[in-house]
């Protein structure tokens, strides 16, 4: 079961480089911020739509929810404006390898500490070697 | 300059994680579409105020722009939702090496062909051993994710309480 949703996740960068590829290209006719608009208003129709026909989930727990907890949008739009302004200055390369090394330095701070509601979890040698290699196979890209 | 919009791009990636793990708890509670549909919609309403007073682009221009160019909206969707439903499974570091690998193959693969106009990086030895390199990332990270669980579940044995 567990394979799964590892499967999912790299399934989910892929997403994410394809969309960037994208949006490189519609931001040249139509400007940068609009571009990330565009996504949230398509990304809140579609799904709205797919909310309305299969959430199965508690809405109403936003009114009760940390309001910390409220901030993903906020943080998401946050991504995407350091990335689009720092490309044209940095080239895409190192906008890339900089990103990726503050998500895998601030994932496994999160976790060790348990912040953010995430289960506590110790960082042990595999995960520190895991980012290690990580760095590695980004430097060869380079 | 160049240091700071680096330290500036950090900050980016560093927001992308808390994203998924913030993500990730109220999803708990709230459910997978609820809490995507929620980071769509706060994300909406701070860039509709953002651009009504700083914004220089044509909005309009996208009844123009090539339908292909629009569909990936659906792309960023599938993305969050993916990692939404990924994180209180797998944890915040498994999901997030998961994606960067995700996002890397699939930019190699991108950059190979030259697809959707950008400039054609073919696969070389170096992009080989960085795939091994990644693939034996993704490997450690099972692995010690696999042994936090194993060391969990003897501390609740022997201490139950």
């Amino acid at each position: 079961m567990r394979p799964i949703y590892y499967l999912l996740a790299l399934l989910a960068g892929a997403a994410l480089s394809f969309e960037g590829a994208i949006y490189a290209e519609l931001g040249k006719s139509i400007g940068q911020v609009e571009t990330s608009f565009y996504n949230f208003a398509m990304g809140t129709i579609i799904v709205g739509l797919l909310w309305l026909f299969f959430g199965k989930g508690d809405i109403t727990h936003v009114r009760r929810a940390p309001k910390w907890s409220l901030l993903g949008g906020l943080l998401g739009v946050v991504y995407l404006t350091s990335i689009v302004v720092s490309v044209p200055f940095v080239g895409v390369g190192v906008t890339m390898v900089a990103v990726i090394i503050g998500q895998l330095i601030m994932s496994m701070v999160i976790e060790h500490y348990g912040w953010l509601g995430s289960e506590p979890t110790r960082v042990n040698k595999e995960k520190v070697f895991a980012v290690l290699a990580m760095t590695v196979s980004l430097l060869l890209i380079q | 300059m160049g240091i700071f919009m680096i330290l500036f791009t950090l900050l980016g990636g560093i927001t992308l994680s808390a994203q998924s793990s913030i993500n990730g708890a109220l999803s708990r509670k709230a459910g997978t579409l609820e809490t995507t549909l929620l980071t769509f919609i706060t994300g909406t309403l701070f860039l509709a105020i953002f651009i009504l007073f700083f914004g220089q682009g044509h909005l309009l221009a996208l009844l123009n722009a090539p339908k292909w160019q629009l569909s990936a909206a659906f792309l960023g969707t599938l993305y969050l939702l993916l990692t939404v439903m990924a994180v209180p499974k797998i944890g915040v570091i498994a999901a997030n090496i998961s994606g960067i690998a995700g996002q890397l193959l699939a930019g190699m693969l991108i950059d190979h062909f030259g697809w959707f106009n950008s400039l054609e990086i073919h696969l070389d030895g170096k992009r080989i051993l960085a795939l091994f390199f990644m693939v034996l990332a993704l490997y450690l990270i099972y692995r010690g994710n696999k042994r936090s669980a194993a060391e969990k579940e003897l501390r609740s044995r022997t201490n139950p309480a």
